[in-house]
């Protein structure tokens, strides 16, 4: 043990890491295990709170929080219910003690005076502090897994790995909290069958419905609500407080007295899941301390309405997934708002059986992620996580209506295509706006991109035929390509949607953050690309070790002069891109070879399990073989 | 690309889900993104994409209507809203008068009488799939009777999502 903490060889370990909207976990595997890592608090949960000095210095967890009640504006928590979010987002208004910058900025900013950090900063703040806590116990971090409510959009799915990339982590996957938690429950019991996630955080609400089928967990459906949870049951408390205490009008609610109701109420709910009365004392309008009494039983229904939300999304998801209640073979309890016994209570009479929570419901997310990084970061295929689509996908029409494209749901990755044709003579250009949810009105839809699809032809109306594919990725995350059909001009678009931050902006930021300036930032994308170099040099003896017999002569003799070049700048370039464009090259000379591994793969795949007779099945893979002999080069 | 080859399985308008569900499954272990995590660029770029139409294949022959629009589309025919023959006057007939009836269920919000109605139109699918799959056995079949049922489902499946979205709004 001790060795291995001062080889400074030491080989990268992967990271999960739950970025709660109360808590934040970071956990790694070891000896096979999830284990959570000790935060800079001692403990495995870090409080998601900021608080950014008045003199610049930025506290994370628990020392932050200490500054709620006295600092309350400077001190940020439940960062995460505002991450994708804009400034004239409804969440932005509700009962909270912060600031924000004024304006119609795509994110949001909290004004500080001095500072005016965005929910994608705040969050980094969080990720680093994880990521040194990781880095002290683990010495050589490799890539993240960062989980994501199911229910999160787009534009919050791109603020996460935003945060992450400006934390200086290497993001290899956004994972659903729910599948996360079904991972870790899982692997612990080896049990196929179906099963419901009830996943009731700080702030975000998801239920998830999936078969767990050896190996293969395949999402159903999802559904839930990425504004609902234990914060809102703060509020209920926290609104009554602030009555007592004689604080009705909303220029008596003052963000310390806001923030003190909060956290008193905070402190109320956590204590009445032991005892059915609680006293707490405040501080009274005027001077003086009152008593305020929180009988369980009134609480209860100050929360039915939250929980009768939750159980609507519950009744679709198992709609959407076409399953009745009854077929479930277990309900997974995730989330530290699931530890109030009536949230349990109501999930038990909803799903008509007792829940399971005997992994803790604080850390199985983090475990969950730590599980997915380790199987990525040993290129493992014990498991197979096929998740959905959390919320349809559609382009506004003409009329301010919405073409939906991908519906909720649908097994990711996924495409589709739309063909757009011009409505005037010697049109060059379209405006395509694309929209995320389920209501029928655009402007009732999550925007998440709007774009110019230039470079037509001049042609006709009606005769140009513009192609645009969405693709949707595994993190979820919409990739928008457009091609110009008839003039055979493959013009393609990369789109990026507009809240999402670009690689350049990215960069400065780093920059920004860094202490050292210009140079460490160098040594860390050398060190990055070094990483990378070797996992490419290790992936590709892995393709030589199966699929040798696939390659030419020529063809091997030239993959092998790139990977020396490829072992020959890791070991000793001094500058990322020259590492960058040996793989590169190696990327360009393994191409063909992929192609022809991966169309072996799909014919043992279809070939592997007995479909009927034998020649049938012969048929079939020939059948493939020739469609994919045309086709197979369409990536180019 | 044709969904039958990309699964891998004869094309037939009856289909053993649970075998197009393990097929769909195998093919996904061979191309997940995740199982290319360690690749290079250009490797995970190509197995995204195959992943994509394996996964769009499979989207499309669970749901009878489109995989009867890849049938047709494998024997030439075109297909898809606007391409179908208008419908009987029986059959607008029935439309109108369950819609009326969904209407009612939303004013009374009647539970009992939003299910009886769902399970009815449920019914009426399950009748118009026993009839393509016949349809589309015969070695000689008749395109435009086809279409006419395709038309049919369209509509069933666009009335249950509404059900649906009153069931979602009442209760």
């Amino acid at each position: 043990m001790l060795l291995d903490i001062f080889d400074p060889k030491a080989p990268p370990q992967a990271i999960g890491i739950d970025l709660g909207t109360t808590n934040s976990i970071v956990a790694h595997v070891r000896d096979g295990r999830p284990v959570p890592l000790t935060t800079c608090d001692g403990t495995p949960l870090l409080p998601s709170v900021v608080h950014y000095g008045v003199e610049g210095s930025v506290l994370v967890g628990r020392t932050a929080a200490a500054y709620a009640t006295r600092e309350p504006e400077r001190t940020i928590a439940s960062v995460k219910r505002f991450m994708g979010r804009a400034a004239g987002d409804v969440e932005t208004k509700r009962l909270g003690a912060y600031k924000f910058v004024p304006g119609d900025d795509a994110v949001v900013r909290f004004d500080l005076g001095n500072l005016r950090p965005s929910a994608v900063e705040v969050s980094a703040e969080i990720l680093k502090s994880l990521k040194q806590s990781a880095l002290d116990q683990l010495t050589h971090v490799g890539g993240a897994v960062i989980t994501v409510p199911a229910y999160f959009d787009d534009a919050q799915r791109q603020a996460t790995r935003d945060a992450g990339r400006v934390a200086g982590l290497e993001v290899l996957r956004l994972l659903n909290e729910p599948t996360a938690a079904a991972l870790a429950y899982g692997l612990d019991k080896r049990q196929n069958g179906l099963f419901a996630v009830y996943d009731l955080g700080g702030g975000t609400f998801d239920v998830t419905i999936l078969r767990l089928d050896d190996g293969v967990f395949q999402v159903k459906s999802t559904g839930g609500d990425s504004a609902l949870g234990g914060d809102d049951m703060d509020r209920e408390i926290a609104e009554r407080m602030l009555t007592a205490m004689g604080a009705n009008e909303p220029r008596l609610r003052t963000p310390e007295v806001v923030s003190i109701a909060l956290e008193a109420a905070r402190h109320a709910k956590h204590a009445s899941t032991e005892a059915a009365e609680v006293n707490i004392e405040l501080p009274k309008r005027g001077g003086g301390e009152l008593r305020f009494v929180l009988r369980r039983g009134d609480f209860e229904d100050w929360i039915q309405p939250l929980l009768e939300r939750t159980g609507k999304s519950c009744r679709r998801a198992l709609r959407d997934a076409e399953v009745e209640a009854s077929a479930l073979d277990g309900v997974i309890l995730v989330g530290g708002s699931t530890r109030v016994p009536r949230v349990r209570a109501f999930v038990q009479e909803l799903f008509g059986k007792a829940p399971l929570a005997d992994i803790d419901p604080d850390l199985v997310v983090a475990y969950g992620a730590a599980i997915q990084a380790d199987l990525l970061a040993r290129d493992s295929d014990e498991v197979l996580l096929l998740d959905v689509l959390p919320l349809s996908l559609g382009i506004e029409t003409m009329g301010g209506g919405v073409d939906k494209i991908l519906p909720r749901n649908t097994t990711i990755p996924a495409g589709a295509q739309a063909t757009f044709t011009t409505y005037a003579d010697n049109q060059t250009g379209f405006d395509l706006h694309v929209v995320q949810g389920e209501r029928e009105i655009a402007s009732d839809c999550r925007s998440l991109a709007r774009f110019k699809l230039g470079g037509i032809p001049p042609l006709p109306a009606g005769v140009a035929r513009l192609e645009v594919s969405f693709d949707v990725d595994e993190n979820s995350l919409l990739h928008v390509k457009a091609v110009e059909l008839t003039t055979g001009i493959t013009q393609s678009v990369e789109v990026k949607p507009s809240y999402g931050l670009t690689d350049e902006q990215v960069e400065q930021m780093l920059t920004e953050a860094l202490d050292h300036g210009e140079s460490d930032f160098e040594l860390r994308r050398l060190r990055d690309a070094q990483v990378e170099a070797t996992r490419i040099l290790l992936a590709t003896e892995k393709a030589f070790a199966s699929d040798a017999d696939l390659l030419e002569d020529a063809e091997r003799a030239r993959i092998e002069r790139a990977l020396l070049a490829v072992r020959q700048a890791a070991s000793s370039a001094s500058q990322a891109a020259s590492i960058q464009s040996a793989v590169s090259a190696l990327d360009d000379a393994t191409h063909g070879w992929a192609g022809r591994r991966m169309n072996r793969a799909i014919q043992s795949a279809i070939a592997g399990k007995n479909l009927g007779a034998v020649e049938r099945s012969v048929a079939h893979a020939a059948g493939v073989e020739a469609h994919l002999a045309k086709h197979g080069d369409h990536e180019r | 690309m044709d969904p039958f080859e990309a699964l891998g399985v004869e094309p037939a308008f009856s289909l053993d889900l649970g075998l197009l569900e393990q097929r769909h499954r195998d093919l996904s272990r061979a191309l997940h993104p995740d199982r290319h995590a360690s690749s290079g660029v250009a490797e995970r770029r190509m197995a995204l994409g195959r992943a994509i139409e394996v996964n769009e294949a499979f989207r499309t022959l669970k749901d009878p209507v489109r995989r009867a629009e890849a049938l047709l589309a494998r024997r030439g025919v075109a297909s898809g809203e606007g391409k179908e023959p208008a419908a009987s006057p029986a059959f607008l007939l029935e439309v109108m008068e369950r819609r009326e009836a969904l209407a009612e269920v939303r004013q009374s919000k009647d539970q009992a009488a939003l299910a009886r109605l769902i399970g009815e139109v449920g019914g009426e699918v399950a009748r118009s799939e026993r009839t393509l799959t016949e349809q589309f056995a015969r070695a000689a079949h008749e395109s435009a009777e086809i279409l006419k049922h395709i038309a049919e489902l369209r509509y069933y499946r666009r009335f249950l999502e509404e059900a649906a979205s009153i069931s979602d709004e009442l209760f």
